[in-house]
């Protein structure tokens, strides 16, 4: 290899370094790259055509932009932010699903020759509270963090509050889902109780892996 | 003017650039820096987040648009963006007036001989 081929491109470099730092929505983080490397592509094509050679132009472009410890920070708000708005919509969406799933075992019971264990009532209303204070929260989130966000400062912390919501609302649906499947298999009306385990596991498995993907970006660094 | 400087404005600048059409990212870099003779010193990838962000509250809007073999995301002003546009005029107009007349006092009256 020649050293010219071994020349590393500093665009290049640039825009792996800050693909590496970075950590939000896969779809988001990708369109913001792209930009970036269309805005230094553009630089340097500036930069070019006005003579200059391309790895000085490149090198150019690079200090233009401002150095990682400067970018990192101000992209990483934004995808934290942005994550924790999936985040948030995943609890609004899912969160009411607990809530109907235990609605449907409640009405069941009452036609059932058998009865709910009192334990398990109580745990139901429990759990139908936490899925509705999380949905909540996740609504005031999602309104916070869009328009309102012009006249409120959205806190600091609030992607990490979202995260923690996000991960009780998703440890409240498994064990709704393990709570269903137990009452489905004493229950004669199995088929409508395990349908409604099913729709808790699935929302389990959504809403715990946004809040994961939430608590890692909210431990970053960022302005 | 230090980049530090102009972060308080950078709103203000993006929404008066982008006032008269769409732009991609980096014509709206050349545009900031053209409009300010060069005075500006922006740390251009700092624009990136800044555009994103003002799109999330609403205040742009954006889409893909193809330029010969590339393709660039081209940013234009929402009605709540001219809305803003207009607060933050209204808002650096008083503000210079407030500063320019603590820096420059003009004789108040009567002071006159």
């Amino acid at each position: 290899m020649s050293a010219t081929s071994r020349q590393a491109d500093p665009i290049e470099d640039y825009i792996a370094a800050l693909t590496a730092a970075l950590h939000g929505p896969a779809r988001i983080k990708a369109r913001m790259i792209e930009e970036i490397h269309d805005g230094l592509a553009d630089t340097v094509e500036a930069h070019t055509r006005e003579g200059m050679a391309y790895q000085r132009a490149a090198h150019q472009a690079v200090g233009e932009f401002g150095t990682l410890d400067e970018l990192v920070p101000s992209c990483q708000r934004e995808l934290t932010i942005t994550q924790a708005r999936h985040t948030a919509r995943a609890v609004a969406l899912t969160a009411p699903f607990l809530v109907a799933c235990w609605y449907l075992a409640w009405t069941t019971d009452h036609d059932q020759p058998w009865q709910l264990p009192r334990t398990a009532q109580l745990l139901a209303v429990h759990l139908a509270g936490v899925a509705s204070v999380a949905a909540l929260l996740a609504a005031a989130t999602l309104a916070t963090t869009g328009t309102l966000a012009r006249w409120l400062p959205i806190p600091h912390q609030l992607p990490l509050a979202v995260a923690w919501t996000g991960t009780t609302a998703s440890v409240a649906m498994a064990v709704a889902t393990l709570a269903l499947a137990t009452a489905s298999v004493l229950a004669t009306n199995w088929p409508l109780l395990a349908f409604a385990g099913a729709l808790a596991a699935a929302s389990h498995a959504v809403v715990a892996a946004s809040a994961r993907a939430c608590r890692q970006c909210a431990r970053l660094p960022a302005t | 003017m230090r980049a530090d400087a102009v972060r308080g404005h950078l709103d203000g600048l993006l929404l008066a650039v982008l006032e008269p059409g769409p732009l991609h990212g980096y014509a709206i870099i050349a545009a900031v820096q053209h409009r300010s003779r060069g005075a500006l010193e922006l740390r251009t990838g700092t624009i990136y987040p800044a555009l994103n962000r003002l799109e999330r509250l609403g205040l742009l809007s954006s889409s893909w648009q193809s330029s010969g073999e590339r393709r660039r995301r081209c940013y234009e002003l929402t009605d709540a963006g001219r809305h803003t546009l207009a607060s933050e005029r209204t808002a650096w107009s008083e503000f210079t007036t407030a500063i320019g007349s603590v820096l420059n006092p003009a004789a108040p009256p009567g002071f006159a001989t």
